[in-house]
């Protein structure tokens, strides 16, 4: 059954068409709300929450773009608006640590294992994903859609809704921001 | 220059490492769980408090409303100052006239004729 059939289905409210775009797009969704949020449990809940989305507003799907595209989106969206109110919580929290009160928010999160990393590159992986989280959002997305989906720069610039060049721009000062954390990192440890 | 070197060669190392990463999976029945969510969703939308807040927490209600209550504070803001003065004049002079009216209406109509005189 093709996308678009199936996306048909859905708006007529077809469960076994909503199994089977589930079935299809979920660890493509799972996977992009999982390098960004970094957080396997929130990345579950992240993919859950898109697929409710796309049950609710399937209807305003026009196909203008493809639909793993407007999958995307959603699911960059989402993972964005977690990481941020998670950080939000973050400061509030250290906020009523100086005043005395009991926090959580203030322990530092562990270090992050991709389950797709292999062995060998597992720490090297880590530091670099401690790295990821500290750049700026469109960067990021952008470097993590290009580098743990292995999408194009085109196909970056679809769900980011901008240039090509723009993607290029963005990865360039991506890579060189990594580069340079990671050399003051290892430049604090010697 | 060694040094540095070294951490040249470490940092493009690190760089490299998601080369080749391979997809990560959810835990298995992740649709038996969304439309768990479904589920719980319509269950709450069903009860009237739950209609209530899902209608009103609807970005275009929600935006409409505080217009509403906006364009009411302004057209109080723009109305009050204008007539308030003139209206607490007229108010008080009118109470104050009311009042003395009484006064003298209730003064007036005492039976003076047939007041029993000691």
């Amino acid at each position: 059954m093709d996308e678009w059939t199936l996306i048909e289905q859905l708006k007529k409210g077809d469960e076994a068409a909503f199994r089977t775009i589930v079935d299809t797009w979920q660890d493509m969704v799972y996977n992009a709300a999982l390098g960004i949020v970094q957080n396997a449990e929130d990345a579950e809940d992240i993919a859950q929450e898109v697929f409710v989305q796309v049950y609710h507003s399937v209807g305003s799907f026009k196909g203008d773009s493809k639909f793993s595209t407007w999958l995307y989106r959603i699911a960059v969206t989402k993972s964005l608006d977690h990481v941020r109110r998670k950080r939000r919580k973050k400061r509030f929290g250290f906020v009523r640590s100086l005043f005395g009160e009991d926090s959580e928010m203030t322990i530092d999160a562990p270090d992050f294992h991709h389950p797709g990393v292999s062995m060998e590159q597992k720490e090297n992986a880590a530091r670099l994903f401690n790295a990821i989280n500290l750049l700026p959002e469109n960067q990021r997305v952008a470097f993590t859609l290009h580098k743990l989906e292995g999408l194009s720069y085109q196909e970056v610039s679809d769900i980011m809704k901008t240039t090509v060049s723009s993607v290029e721009s963005l990865m360039h000062r991506a890579k060189s921001n990594l580069q340079k954390k990671l050399e003051d990192y290892y430049k604090d440890k010697t | 220059m060694k040094h540095n070197d070294e951490i040249e060669k470490k940092v493009e190392e690190v760089l490299s490492s998601l080369d080749g990463i391979k997809r990560a999976q959810p835990q298995p029945w992740l649709f038996s769980r969304i439309k768990a969510r479904l589920g719980r969703e319509q269950a709450e939308e069903q009860t009237v408090w739950g209609a209530l807040g899902s209608f009103l927490s609807k970005p275009a209600v929600a935006i409409a409303s505080l217009c509403v209550i906006l364009l009411f504070n302004g057209i109080l803001l723009f109305n009050q100052p204008a007539e308030t003065p003139a209206t607490i004049i007229a108010a008080q002079s009118e109470q104050s006239g009311s009042d003395s009216e009484s006064y003298i209406a209730s003064s007036s109509s005492f039976d003076f004729e047939n007041l029993v005189q000691p």
